[in-house]
């Protein structure tokens, strides 16, 4: 069925879903509960898994709540010939989105950055030095887009490099904090990100009890940022001991 | 590379370490020296692991994780599958499985000399030793062993190659024998060459014979000896109907 010449075609618009806050607070602050029922210093069910993807050198899959994300690490492999010698290697992050990661169309602005922040994030705890002239790729892909991206992602890349045998200072395990309010919010879902005053993030090493990155946006109080702070090493130090356990069961499949 | 430790055996061995594990804390130890073999690491007082895997130890004082991955890191003296992937002046370009391709000089085989060396097309398999592997590198091979004979090297005609992880190579390598190639050489006639990278030829007289190989090798990697031999009897038993 032909359209008449000039007249407009018939389209469908998306839903516009705007960012404007929710009046999440009811009467005081007391009688709010989170969206997904879980306490303000409660993270969310993790289920990790290791050798997702045959083909890579290492891989990785995490599930935190309904953020689920798999990771693919390739190489080290020989730098391209463009490239200047290095006595260190490379490491080349890569963060992309299924389309059916969110509801809503597309991609948002902030994903961009999730690249450079994820090297940024793991340069620290590779040896570089291990493996010169040569290239470690790594590739996250978020299946489905539920809160926290990239703290999950940066704790499934550690895991997957650590199982393609990357030598590694320690594991990495990243835990992001949101403050709505006067309440501090553990491994936030995209509900709380939307409506939050400030957010915090922070990347360590459990075992050696370093960090390798720590991002805070918006508005902070002093002891606010130091409460923040110990939630995530608090939580740290448990998804760290998941990430062992999991690698450890990986391992001792393979060695059975 | 020695560190003044004891060499008393730490409750790890034998155990599944990861990354940042402790293995060994130097602080409270007596002086005596030990070694550190692949993926362990001094960092100030203590000894930690830098790669998942199992910590070995061997008398009287040897450390290493023991790990099973798809890449290959090239040590010296490994003997690996390699396929030829070009030839560029006086030498070979070898894929190894390795971070780079390794070289493989035409004189580095039996009665090689200037006038006479073999010359192998692209895609041929070379059964090679790893000779040098210095940082920042290719690793060089060779078809000679140190006195100079082919011993076994050299390129391997027919036959099929399949790709494993370093893990059961090492494994079907190791010393005594591994129970899925003794149950299978009892009953089965095979030739076969396993690489530390993780590639494995196998050839027989009959392709049914190689598939059966292949596929008994490849399905080992998670079995325990016992069960090795009872799937071997069981895939016989098949083929003998």
């Amino acid at each position: 069925m032909a359209a008449k010449p000039g007249a407009a075609t018939p389209t469908y618009s998306p839903k516009i879903v705007g960012r404007s806050r929710l009046p999440i607070f009811k009467d005081s602050d007391l009688d709010w509960s989170r969206p997904d029922g879980r306490g303000f210093h409660q993270c969310r069910p993790a289920l990790l898994q290791t050798g997702a993807v045959s083909s890579a050198s290492g891989s990785a899959y995490a599930e935190f709540g309904n953020t689920k994300v798999i990771v693919s690490v390739f190489g080290p492999r020989e730098s391209k010939k463009a490239m200047v010698y290095s006595d260190v290697g490379r490491l080349n992050c890569n963060v992309s989105y299924t389309n059916f990661a969110s509801p809503t169309l597309g991609q948002g602005t902030d994903h961009k950055e999730y690249s450079s922040m994820l090297h940024k994030a793991l340069e620290g705890v590779i040896m570089m030095e291990t493996f010169p002239k040569t290239t470690v790729d790594v590739f996250a892909l978020v299946l489905e887009s539920g809160g926290s991206d990239l703290s999950v992602l940066i704790s499934c890349a550690s895991l997957a490099l650590a199982d393609a045998g990357i030598m590694m200072y320690d594991l990495i395990t990243a835990v992001s904090v949101s403050c709505i309010g006067k309440s501090l919010m553990i491994d936030p879902v995209t509900e709380e990100e939307g409506c939050e005053d400030g957010s915090f993030m922070m990347t360590c090493m459990p075992s050696r009890y370093e960090i390798t990155q720590l991002t805070i946006t918006g508005e902070w109080t002093t002891p606010n940022i130091n409460e923040a702070m110990q939630l995530c090493l608090d939580a740290s130090s448990k998804l760290g001991e998941i990430m062992r356990d999991c690698l450890k069961q990986s391992a001792s499949a393979s060695d059975e | 590379m020695g560190t003044e430790v004891s060499t008393s055996p730490t409750s790890l061995i034998d155990q599944t370490v990861v990354p940042g594990d402790v293995v060994l804390d130097l602080s409270n130890m007596t002086n005596q020296t030990i070694k550190l073999g692949s993926g362990l690491r001094q960092d100030n007082e203590v000894i930690s692991v830098m790669r998942a895997g199992k910590l070995r130890y061997s008398k009287p004082n040897k450390y290493w994780v023991e790990s099973s991955h798809k890449r290959y890191v090239p040590r010296p003296e490994d003997h690996v599958l390699g396929i030829v992937v070009d030839c560029k002046g006086e030498n070979y370009w070898i894929d190894i499985k390795g971070p780079q391709l390794a070289l493989l000089p035409v004189l580095a085989f039996e009665g090689a000399n200037r006038r006479n060396y073999p010359k192998f097309e692209v895609s041929t398999l070379l059964y090679t030793r790893v000779v040098k592997t210095n940082t920042g590198m290719n690793p060089e091979l060779s078809c000679v062993d140190e006195s100079g004979k082919a011993a076994g090297f050299g390129p391997l005609k027919d036959g099929f190659m399949f790709e494993t992880s370093t893990g059961l190579s090492r494994m079907l390598l190791s010393s005594p024998t591994c129970p899925v190639l003794e149950a299978l050489g009892k009953k089965l006639s095979f030739e076969t060459a396993f690489g530390l990278n993780g590639r494995c030829w196998v050839h027989a007289a009959a392709p049914r014979i190689v598939i059966i190989v292949a596929n008994a090798l490849m399905n080992s990697e998670t079995l325990s000896g016992t069960q090795q031999r009872i799937m071997v009897e069981k895939l016989l038993e098949k083929i003998s109907d």
